[in-house]
């Protein structure tokens, strides 16, 4: 339920199933048709970590800080300094990309194994770290 | 490496992890210290305390056969157990288990979406299904029914419902436990039980009648530490031709009685049919003199109206709902409504947004209140993204449950608004959510923090909180497990008699007490009396 009745009002945005980026297919491999168990392994590192990253990360960091908390989260903690959205940085590494998901900061809650597996976490670090 | 569970042996735990791993694969038995503190609570009001909840290891079993084999080993040596769906149950304890050293039964594996009836408008799923996964598969599908999700959407249906979770859409949905229909539970025996017609082999009703023949009892499963819950079935909403969301504002902080009142009656009658949010525009803000008057306890009404004027004539409270449904109906719904509550003083009424079905992907992204559509999202964290808003760090939901009356949602802030300042925490201002039919909840997020002191602060208001809440009345109705032994015993009539019931069910029903030790304070025999 809403945990935050009023700031909610203020919410706006949906980030989820429609980033509209070319390696991003607007429901690209829903989780209803496979499990965690049978990791996938269609396509190359970087489209399946795109596919990782719509599952797994657009709903708080796809472009646009106005649809997505975490990019406005990171607009407001660089100020522009870096790019706000994820798929936009140019600095990222994969031990550090690693290390958000498996640890988390503030707010968000790190990601379990079975959420994203160590092969889709290894394409999630080679979809953001691409130059 | 972490520690076996409270009076297992090294060499007997060394030998339950082996025999795990032969049931899931050593890929889904985790048991490195790295490993275990993904299922930390990151939200902990103990965080980094030697109390905070830690799992021995956790095990991710991906068919209703290795749920029965996790469980056979369970018994044979011993292991506490905490079952988890999608692990996301922050502010009521996340993945982390209520006694620490149980493995936990991670069960987001089995995320298999089993059945979707266009035509009946049902769904069977497991317990590994978030809200965004069905909510996909629906729109992919082209299927004409909504969820009904929670608000953050990162979790699924079975966890928040088996929590007692709820949402925003028709009261038919919103209430999710009170949506299903039928569930498949592995017993703390290992034994399958399938309730309600699900129970009946050939039955075509499995997920359309909820009784079946003999005691419903699926209640027991709900909040408890009774089985393992690998199936259920829900009630989906029916996509409408279309929605009118709107406003409803009222000048006077009094004005909340017949506010209230009215749209308690209008809901009952199945006029207004979503969740009612009643909020205060004057009441919300941080500028010291309205954190000085929310945290003064007892300001009269005529003091806060006289603030709300010279703070700009902002109406004391809106109550926010929406109309679903054909167009000539809704608008029919809408102006009865406005008759009903047009007896008050300088009411307004606004209409905020109205769509009709199906939506565009772009008519989605554009929704901005999105769980009042079945669409699940993250937009909530926004509040914590605007400029110059501390990081929170986590927080813990203390959540009581009041009637639908003006007066006691007054009552209900000035004291604990009260409690707060008294405390030296900056009281928040709560909403009155009317999510069931015939009560408000009233959510106040208790901050928590990465610090023994500040977290000794946090917990000790919230503390005061559940007890002097209850002894107002206002019980809470879903807590944090480091808070659920505080909790039952706001529910003591009888000396415990509930808490006793709990106790001898789950004796009969877990006789090695593996399944969820200390889920909402409900032990099994062998550590009953051995935690604090």
């Amino acid at each position: 339920m809403n945990r935050f009745p009023l700031l909610a009002l203020v919410a706006a945005g949906f980030a989820a199933s429609t980033a509209a980026f070319a390696q991003e297919p607007p429901f690209p491999i829903a989780a209803w048709s496979r499990t965690t168990a049978s990791a996938e392994d269609r396509g190359t590192p970087v489209e399946r970590g795109a596919a990782v990253f719509n599952n797994w990360c657009s709903a708080c960091h796809s472009r646009g800080p106005q649809n997505a908390p975490g990019t406005a989260s990171l607009q407001n903690k660089y100020q522009g300094s870096v790019p706000a959205a994820l798929q936009d940085r140019r600095d990222l590494t994969p031990d550090l990309v690693k290390f958000f998901v498996r640890n988390g900061v503030a707010m968000m809650a790190p990601l379990r194994k079975t959420e994203v597996s160590e092969a889709d976490l290894d394409a999630l670090a080679a979809y953001l770290t691409q130059r | 490496m972490p520690k076996p569970p409270p009076g297992v042996a090294e060499r007997d735990f060394q030998a339950a992890l082996r025999d795990l791993e032969g049931v899931v694969g050593r890929e889904w038995l985790f048991a490195t210290d790295e490993d275990v503190l993904l299922y930390r609570d990151g939200y902990s009001p103990l965080w980094g305390e030697a109390e905070e909840r830690f799992p021995s290891a956790a095990v991710a079993p991906n068919s209703v056969e290795q749920v029965q084999g996790v469980v056979k080993i369970a018994n044979q040596y011993g292991l506490p157990l905490y079952p988890i769906s999608t692990g996301r149950n922050l502010t009521y304890g996340g993945a982390a288990p209520a006694y620490s050293g149980s493995v936990v039964v991670d069960l987001k594996r089995m995320n298999r979406i089993l059945d979707v009836s266009a035509r009946d408008k049902t769904c069977l799923v497991e317990p590994g299904v978030s809200y965004f996964d069905l909510y996909r598969h629906l729109r992919t599908n082209k299927i004409p029914l909504w969820i009904d999700t929670a608000d953050p959407g990162w979790g699924g249906l079975m966890g928040n419902a088996l929590d007692r979770g709820g949402g925003y859409t028709d009261i038919e949905f919103r209430d999710h436990f009170d949506a299903h229909c039928g569930m498949e539970v592995v017993l703390p025996t290992g034994e399958v039980v399938r309730t309600g017609m699900g129970a009946s082999p050939q039955a075509k009703t499995g997920q359309l009648f909820k009784y079946g023949l003999g005691p419903w009892i699926d209640g027991i499963f709900s909040q408890s530490n009774f089985g393992i819950v690998t199936k259920m079935g829900f009630w989906l909403m029916q996509e409408p031709e279309a929605a009118l969301q709107v406003s409803v504002t009222v000048p006077k902080r009094r004005d909340v009685v017949p506010l209230v009142d009215t749209l308690h009656s209008l809901m009952c009658a199945h006029t207004v049919p979503s969740q009612v949010t009643v909020a205060s525009p004057v009441m919300a803000g941080n500028n010291p003199e309205l954190v000085r008057l929310r945290g003064s306890g007892g300001v009269s009404d005529a003091d806060w109206d006289r603030f709300a004027a010279s703070a700009g004539g902002a109406p004391f409270w809106a109550a926010t709902f929406v109309y679903y449904g054909p167009s000539k109906v809704i608008a029919a719904q809408w102006e009865h409504t406005k008759e009903r509550l047009s007896g008050i003083a300088g009411v307004g009424f606004r209409e905020t947004a109205s769509y009709t079905f199906p939506l565009s992907d772009e008519q989605v992204e554009a929704v901005a209140d999105k769980a009042r559509y079945g669409i699940p999202s993250l937009n909530l964290f926004s509040s914590r993204s605007a400029p110059g808003a501390p990081p929170l760090e986590g927080h813990i939901d203390f959540s009581p449950m009041i009637p639908p009356h003006g007066e006691e949602l007054i009552a209900l802030t000035d004291y604990t608004g009260k409690v707060y300042a008294d405390q030296g925490f900056t009281p928040s201002f709560v909403a009155g959510m009317m999510f069931h039919p015939r009560t408000m909840i009233c959510f106040h997020a208790v901050p928590t923090f990465r610090n023994a002191a500040d977290n000794g602060r946090t917990r000790k208001l919230f503390e005061t909180l559940v007890r002097g809440c209850a002894d107002r009345g206002w019980p809470i109705y879903r807590i944090h497990p480091v808070f659920q032994k505080l909790g039952m015993e706001m529910f003591g009539f009888n000396n415990g008699a509930l808490h006793r019931l709990h106790e001898t069910l789950k004796d009969a029903i877990d006789p090695n007490g593996i399944v969820s030790p200390g889920r909402y304070d409900i032990w099994p025999k062998r550590l009953r009396g051995s935690q604090a």
